[in-house]
């Protein structure tokens, strides 16, 4: 009895899902604990393993196809026997009105057929429904390599006829086109328009063809669709302000590795993470967020920690920083920075920070900024520690400088409380005495 | 001080055409050669090579013409003579390449050049020229292992052609194209070749099938001994001979011809002089324009280290003498046909089999033997074959080889044909006369489709 194979439902919010990539192949043998599919949330993207025994004897949902949480994507049985009917997906239902802080989830936006304008170079396109074409014509176009979708026809209801196509190839000096057979024959392969390969003289070889087929547009992953969506969503709605300071470092830095050399080991990341969530307690509003009409303090600090990561990027968020002390803050987070690095975090892992810090302090940059997460009302962006000739006491000495920039929404936060907010930071990370008792 | 618009350093077959085309464009040009005009390939390689091995085939044919019904009785060699046509050519073009450089204004001088900076040429230390932009062509020389010892019977291929006399035994070391062909041409002339190669076969540089048809016929026809991957050891020369161990074998002959490669020549050159210096292999570094770091040195041919190939030196020339006259930068040509004069000949263009493997490219292939061919079948010619790469999806011809009879003459349409970027397609569609060696080309590529009419049909291959 065939046993069907539903899309799991990872995490509250997730509503539908893409699968990748199968692993199995219909009439593969599988397993239990088998990798069967990996799946691109609106999050992440999960390995699915089987939890029955059998053959795969059908794949009803491609890869590159988005489903609703629990439709059948599969089937697994017993070779040769009949393969049920897939029902049909329902059309996903509406993301749920969640947190109204949080940008709406990701709907699939990629264009099928990118507008021409746009682009250099043009692909042969899927013809729309309502495009209508002589069989004649088709086959001239095709012959000719050309995208018919962009002759306007003089048939009936606009259908391109025969002719059409040959005063579209005349008006667009088709024929003074001299283009290798090997290049015609890729051009055709690739599902390229060769009237939109640039050339100079005439003359289409092989090297322009692939040079113009590895300029196609590729669809972003799913995973980088979402970063650009909710990031655009939050220049967009939040008006965003920039402040910065340094903090001197060289005591902390010191500090650190004496404490490394005893056995005891933290992170500068730890140092500042944890500086900020002290900060925040002191500074609730930095805590909040807003939809532009209300305010929404947030009770608890969850701090986002953005990591990158092979695909993009990964924000694990530590859940009720506020509530740990500097170990145990220090073990989570490091578990869920390894985590993410090894895409294996749960949605539930990076969801729900009410701030952010963004550290790239070891990739040896002086200052950046950071652009809001939605949903929150600031971004720490925390910068490499220098060593850097400083004045202090009237005299020029080296310290360890790092600064650190807060991107703020200025529709919850004014400037001034940016720089206190900023201030309290430095005073922290500049006294060990704030240190000596949590570690 | 005399200063030209362009100084050629070397006049092989990469300087001269240098020279010329830099002429032709309107520079005031000088050319400096401290051996020979025309360089290895007129005088020590390519053309005196050819003399004999054209000699030594035209002799191979006199013996088997019985075959075809003609009896020559009592053919010998003379190799003096043999020899003394040899230098008779070399004289001819060396004469003919100093005619051409002289009426195109082009100042010849003997000498050896070293720059002094990299506006300033000085020749032999006697004279010094200014150079407003150089070209460096100075070619390569045979590699002599330390570890042979001095003897007047172990030689390089340069002395080798010297002689006027073949000895009656002789051991190539190194099986790559030169041993190879010196080995053919010996044992053509009725020489007792012994060929040992350190690496796993001979001819590392062509496809395996093409391999195996070279070797077998080398060793079966000419009689050729054939060691390969094991290194020859234990050399000594005593009056007499050369006596070596290649594993368990002990090996003599009368004469050891070293052909284990070529090494570039920048010796004397002072490039760091002018800015420059050569790379860990001692070549020049060129980009693909013939440029060097220094904006106004460009170098060609062999000390570049890429396709060590006469032709591919001359392709380089005109590219170089264009990019040093004019503004407009221009590549030079990549696709080089390689020729290789053994029995039988080897010719190869583009992708081979074994490289498109090493890259994972989708490739088909399609061959065509001389064995199943009218004109080879006529002319008692069957050994070899042609084949071609092409892409396994668009049928774009990618690479060729022939190897038989007339392969270096044939391999010339096959690299028309993939440098126009024809497809097995359009080449199956293109007519070609019968009985000849070339429809081969067209069989081979009906046999990349699938489709070959002069062939038994593929059987279908169980998966």
């Amino acid at each position: 009895m065939a046993v069907p194979i539903v899309m799991p439902k990872f995490g509250q919010m997730t509503e539908e899902s893409t699968i990748v990539e199968w692993f199995k192949k219909e009439g593969d043998p599988v397993v239990k604990g088998d990798l069967l599919f990996a799946v691109e949330t609106d999050k992440s993207v999960m390995e699915v393993e089987s939890f029955e025994e059998g053959t795969l004897i059908k794949i009803a949902v491609k890869p590159g196809t988005s489903v609703p949480v629990q439709s059948i994507v599969g089937f697994l049985g017993t070779p040769g026997e009949p393969i049920p009917e897939v029902p049909k997906p329902a059309a996903a239902p509406k993301p749920a009105a969640a947190a109204p802080a949080i940008a709406p989830a990701a709907k699939q936006k990629v264009a099928a057929a990118p507008s021409p304008s746009a682009l250099a170079v043009a692909t042969i396109a899927t013809p729309p429904a309502q495009f209508r074409i002589s069989p004649r014509a088709q086959a001239l176009a095709r012959e000719s390599v050309i995208d018919p979708t962009r002759i306007k026809g003089s048939g009936p209801e606009g259908r391109v006829v025969e002719k059409d196509v040959k005063a579209y190839l005349a008006a667009k000096g088709y024929g003074r086109l001299r283009v290798s057979p090997s290049a015609k024959r890729l051009a055709a392969k690739e599902q390229l328009d060769l009237l939109s390969i640039p050339t100079k003289d005439g003359r289409i070889g092989v090297v322009d063809v692939e040079r113009a087929a590895a300029e196609k547009p590729v669809p972003m992953t799913k995973i980088r669709q979402i970063i650009a969506e909710r990031l655009s969503h939050s220049v967009v709605t939040a008006p965003h302000y920039y402040v910065t300071v340094e903090a001197d470092m060289t005591e902390l830095v010191a500090y650190r590795a004496a404490l490394k050399k005893a056995g005891t080991i933290f992170s500068l990341t730890d140092f500042i993470a944890f500086a900020v969530v002290l900060t925040l307690k002191e500074f609730p509003q930095f805590n909040s967020a807003t939809d532009g009409q209300t305010t929404r303090w947030k009770s608890r600090v969850h701090l986002g920690l953005a990591v990158s990561v092979d695909q993009g990027l990964m924000v694990p968020v530590v859940w009720n920083a506020d509530e740990l002390t500097m170990t145990e803050f220090s073990t989570l987070s490091k578990a869920l920075i390894e985590k993410a690095r090894a895409g294996k975090l749960s949605p539930d892992e990076m969801n729900g920070s009410t701030f952010t810090i963004s550290n790239m302090g070891m990739l040896d940059v002086e200052n950046f900024t950071g652009i809001i997460n939605p949903g929150e009302a600031a971004i720490l962006a925390v910068s490499s520690v220098i060593d850097k000739p400083v004045a202090r006491d009237g005299a020029v000495v080296i310290r360890s400088i790092m600064k650190m920039t807060l991107s703020s929404d200025h529709r919850l936060i004014d400037g001034a409380s940016a720089a206190r907010f900023m201030n309290a930071i430095k005073t922290r990370l500049e006294d060990l005495e704030t240190w000596k008792p949590l570690t | 001080m005399e200063t030209f618009d362009v100084v050629v350093i070397g006049a092989g077959p990469g300087g001269y055409p240098a020279a010329i085309r830099a002429a032709q464009l309107g520079a005031s040009v000088a050319i400096i050669e401290k051996d020979a005009f025309g360089g290895t390939c007129l005088n020590f390689g390519c053309i005196p090579t050819k003399a004999l091995i054209a000699a030594a085939d035209l002799f191979a044919r006199i013996q088997h013409a019985e075959a075809l019904g003609i009896i020559v009785k009592d053919a010998y060699v003379d190799y003096a003579a043999m020899s003394a046509h040899k230098n008779r050519v070399v004289a001819k073009l060396q004469g003919a390449v100093k005619t051409l450089l002289t009426a195109n204004n082009v100042r010849q001088f003997t000498g050896t050049a070293s720059f002094k900076d990299r506006n300033t040429i000085a020749i032999n230390d006697d004279l010094t020229i200014g150079a407003k932009k150089v070209i460096v062509a100075t070619g390569s020389t045979s590699v002599m292992p330390e570890y042979l010892p001095k003897s007047p019977n172990i030689v390089e291929s340069r002395a080798f052609l010297d002689f006027d006399h073949l000895p009656k035994s002789m051991i190539v070391l190194g099986g790559g194209y030169i041993g190879c062909e010196m080995a053919c041409m010996a044992a053509l002339l009725g020489v007792k070749v012994t060929v040992v190669e350190l690496l796993d076969d001979i001819l590392q540089l062509v496809d395996a099938d093409a391999r195996r048809e070279v070797r077998t016929n080398m060793e079966k026809n000419l009689g050729i001994h054939i060691l390969t991957g094991a290194a020859l050891e234990d050399i000594t020369a005593e009056r007499g001979g050369v006596q070596g161990r290649v594993g368990n074998e002990t090996i003599f002959a009368e004469l050891l011809l070293s052909a284990v490669g070529r090494k570039p020549v920048t010796e004397g050159l002072h490039l760091e002089a002018a800015g420059l210096a050569a790379n860990r292999n001692g070549f020049i570094d060129t980009d693909d324009y013939c440029r060097t770091k220094v904006a106004t040195i460009f170098a060609i041919g062999d000390v570049t280290g890429k396709v060590q190939l006469a032709h591919y030196a001359t392709a380089q020339a005109i590219a170089a003498a264009e990019n040093a006259v004019n503004a407009k930068p221009r590549k030079h040509e990549t696709l080089v046909p390689n020729v290789i004069f053994t029995a039988p000949e080897i010719g190869t263009v583009g992708l081979g089999e074994d490289e498109a493997a090493r890259r994972g490219r989708a490739i088909k292939t399609g061959k065509f033997r001389f064995a199943g061919l009218g004109k080879a079948l006529a002319a008692g010619e069957t050994i070899g074959f042609v084949k071609w790469v092409g892409d396994a999806e668009t049928g774009q011809l990618l690479g060729a080889t022939a190897v038989g009879p007339h392969a270096t003459e044939l391999i010339a349409s096959a690299t028309t044909a993939i440098r126009s970027e024809q497809t097995a397609q359009e080449l199956t569609r293109t007519v070609l006369a019968h009985p000849t060696f070339s429809e081969s080309w067209m069989e081979a590529a009906l046999a990349l489709l699938g489709e070959g009419i002069h062939a038994l049909p593929r059987k279908k291959q169980a998966d």
